[in-house]
């Protein structure tokens, strides 16, 4: 009796789940959780801030790597680039914007106008780095991504142009706004997790509608079989290129954001270690999927923080993200996502132990609607599973 | 700037110092383009096995036995048995991957952070030094400058090890079965050699020579956790200009990096850092397979 009882109730809420997964669930979800996160304490609400801002790193990255198979280990060059874009112009420009449109909104229209500075910096570095690294690949372009993003490391040390304030970096003061009496430090903590996440989700809608558009489309067929799309007369080195400007831009957007949070643009964001920050938490995440950046970039933030509670073992977190990082790619290349999913599968009934991607086969009808927001949502499909993550 | 007033700034000692950093960077590149030669996997943990060749060395030598040489060959063979582990336990299984280069990177990028923390959990984060041995540990003065004499021990040993290798790529039977891999796997599989076996022994070698390279720049450096990551960057440029799986290249190129970083500074003030990146991302462009090309070359 108990076990019909039991099995009755699993079906059911395996029904209720399927059926309530649609995207717009979602959605409203996730907008709710980010506006309960502005209620969370200060330190959480950095925390949060911190981990969308190298979610948006990684999503750039990966753009290259997940959608054209391109390696970057350079991306830094570009979230410094952002950094450096803003706090330069916060330093220097900063008196002569509060004379033109006042000084009670100075602050913001600054760190707007930073903002875009920071983003048309990086676009105009990446149009050239680009052109010459996309002429490489596999070990070679990440072997040149990884020069040039140590050659802007050693400029921006060096300061031959007298901007960048050598090792220290440029410190960034974002102010104050005051709107008639209320004032709004733009640097709160509640505040610019605001700001951020209103970028960051703008940013996301983008590079998804990028990546669902014709032009993702050509990126994925390059990166399957790139003999057989120059066949087609798509010119694939034209696609990385343009593929790569996005992706540095995106990681711009990342690095203003990123210089407002740390309060200075410090050369060390140039350094390749900080691009490696982008290629533990995609790959963590699952390179093959949209959001596999994301839930890396939480696996990162998180489970540091989570480490770091423990004073014996705080100072070797990196221990951990390498064994792990080891792990994924050896055994599960789908990544934290692809576990996800899995998982979802498993809890749904869709049990196929052949499919750990969980993306063919999905037949429930009440599954399909989501299913099929998934299969949009992965640059990867079933030739990337064959290829890339189950011949171990 | 006259020929006659730039030369008295070059001092000899400058000069061996340079060679010195260069015969450094050489044990580890030799390696470093030997692996990528041979099983074709760039390995971002050969800085680490650097590092870690130099602590095994400074903490036999503290520790254990009171003989430089001998800890040099202990933290040598060390090193090269972490890296036939390394190669047998993990980057084995890559192999047959259709985008394994760039699995095999990330893999061993992986080992970067698994080794630096490792150290710095046995050994801690603050830096060590030792005296060079006694035999050796004197100062010789030469042209007006004055250098120490254990300098010129690591550049005839660099030199010892680019001939010793040379000999044994193209003269030993080994050799001649480590060319044959490399330049058709498939084939020499055919034909009966255990390409396995053969590439963790490869492996094995390559991480020996950073090990070594690691023991015997430990008394010209302070060794710290962080010596790793700063010295596999100069060790992709140096096999990027000498050209990636080039053993005479590799010598070349890392006696070019090391003079630079010993004399740069004095005729370029500003961007002397800069330049051996400009100089990579050039080289990657023009010529990727670098200035000197080839296996046993």
């Amino acid at each position: 009796m108990s076990a019909t009882d039991t099995s009755s109730r699993v079906s059911r809420f395996r029904s209720a789940v399927a059926e309530g997964w649609t995207r717009e669930r979602f959605g409203v979800l996730g907008a709710l959780a980010l506006i309960l996160i502005t209620f969370a304490p200060p330190f959480q609400v950095y925390l949060f801030t911190d981990f969308l801002v190298v979610s948006l790193f990684a999503l750039g990255f990966n753009l290259l790597y997940g959608y054209t198979g391109l390696l970057s280990f350079g991306h830094g060059l570009f979230y410094a680039g952002g950094a450096y874009g803003i706090a330069i112009v916060l330093r220097d420009l900063g008196p002569m914007i509060a004379d033109i449109v006042g000084t009670g909104i100075s602050p913001l229209v600054t760190f707007m106008i930073g903002g875009v500075v920071g983003l048309v910096l990086v676009i105009i570095v990446a149009v050239p780095v680009g052109w010459l690294s996309v002429r490489l690949q596999e070990i070679y372009f990440a072997l040149i991504t990884l020069a040039f993003g140590m050659l802007g490391y050693s400029l921006i040390i060096q300061d031959p142009a007298g901007l960048t304030n050598g090792t220290d970096g440029v410190i960034v003061l974002l102010g104050t706004v005051d709107l008639g009496g209320t004032s709004l430090r733009i640097g709160g903590r509640r505040i610019y997790y605001v700001i951020s996440t209103i970028t960051v989700v703008a940013a996301t809608y983008g590079v998804w509608r990028i990546v669902n558009s014709p032009f993702g489309t050509i990126c994925k067929a390059i990166r399957e079989s790139p003999d057989r799309a120059a066949a087609l007369g798509i010119d694939a080195s034209h696609h990385r290129w343009m593929t790569f400007i996005i992706s540095a831009a995106v990681v711009g957007i990342a690095g203003v954001l990123r210089a407002g949070l740390a309060s200075v643009a410090s050369p060390g964001l140039t350094h390749w270690s900080t691009s490696a920050i982008a290629v533990i938490a995609t790959v963590i995440g699952g390179a093959t999927y949209f959001y596999g950046p994301f839930v890396g970039a939480f696996i990162f933030l998180y489970i540091r923080w989570a480490i770091s509670r423990f004073p014996a073992l705080e100072a070797y977190w990196e221990l951990f993200f390498g064994a792990l990082l080891i792990a994924v790619v050896l055994f599960f290349k789908q990544g934290a996502v692809g576990g996800l999913l899995l998982l979802r599968d498993r809890v749904l009934g869709n049990n196929d132990d052949s499919d750990p991607g969980g993306r063919e086969n999905t037949v429930d009808p009440g599954e399909q609607a989501s299913a099929a927001s998934d299969h949009e949502d992965e640059p990867g499909n079933d030739n990337m599973a064959t290829d890339r993550g189950d011949d171990t | 700037m006259s020929l006659t007033s730039l030369v008295p700034l070059i001092g000899i000692s400058d000069v061996v110092i340079g060679l010195s950093l260069g015969s450094r960077l050489f044990l580890i590149a030799v390696g470093l383009s030997l692996i990528f030669g041979v099983l074709g996997v760039l390995n971002f943990a050969h800085g680490g096995f650097y590092m870690l060749g130099a602590y095994v060395t400074l903490a036999v030598v503290s520790n254990v036995i009171d003989n430089f040489w001998i800890a040099a060959v202990v933290g040598a063979l060390a090193v090269g048995i972490v890296g036939a582990v390394i190669e047998f336990s993990a980057i084995r299984r890559l192999y047959d991957r259709v985008d394994s280069d760039l699995d095999q990177l990330i893999v061993t990028f992986g080992f970067v952070l698994v080794i630096h923390e490792t150290v710095r959990f046995i050994w801690g984060s603050g830096s060590y030094s030792i005296d060079p041995p006694d035999v050796f540990n004197f100062s010789v003065t030469f042209g007006g400058s004055t250098f120490n004499a254990y300098r010129l021990v690591v550049i005839g040993l660099a030199v010892a090890v680019l001939i010793g290798l040379w000999l044994f790529i193209t003269r030993t039977y080994f050799g001649s079965l480590v060319r044959g891999t490399s330049s058709d796997r498939e084939m020499a599989a055919m034909l009966g050699v255990d390409v396995p076996r053969l590439y963790t022994g490869v492996f094995f070698l390559g991480s020996v020579l950073a090990g070594l390279g690691g023991a015997l720049s430990a008394p010209l450096q302070s060794t710290s956790p962080a010596l790793g990551d700063q010295v596999i960057i100069d060790a992709f440029i140096v096999v990027v200009i000498g050209g990636l799986g080039s053993m005479s290249g590799a010598f070349v190129g890392a006696m070019l990096i090391g003079m630079m970083q010993s004399l740069g500074p004095q005729f370029i003030s500003a961007g002397s850092i800069a330049i051996p990146f400009l100089a990579m991302v050039i080289v990657l462009l023009i010529r990727p397979e670098g200035l000197f090309g080839g296996i046993g070359e």
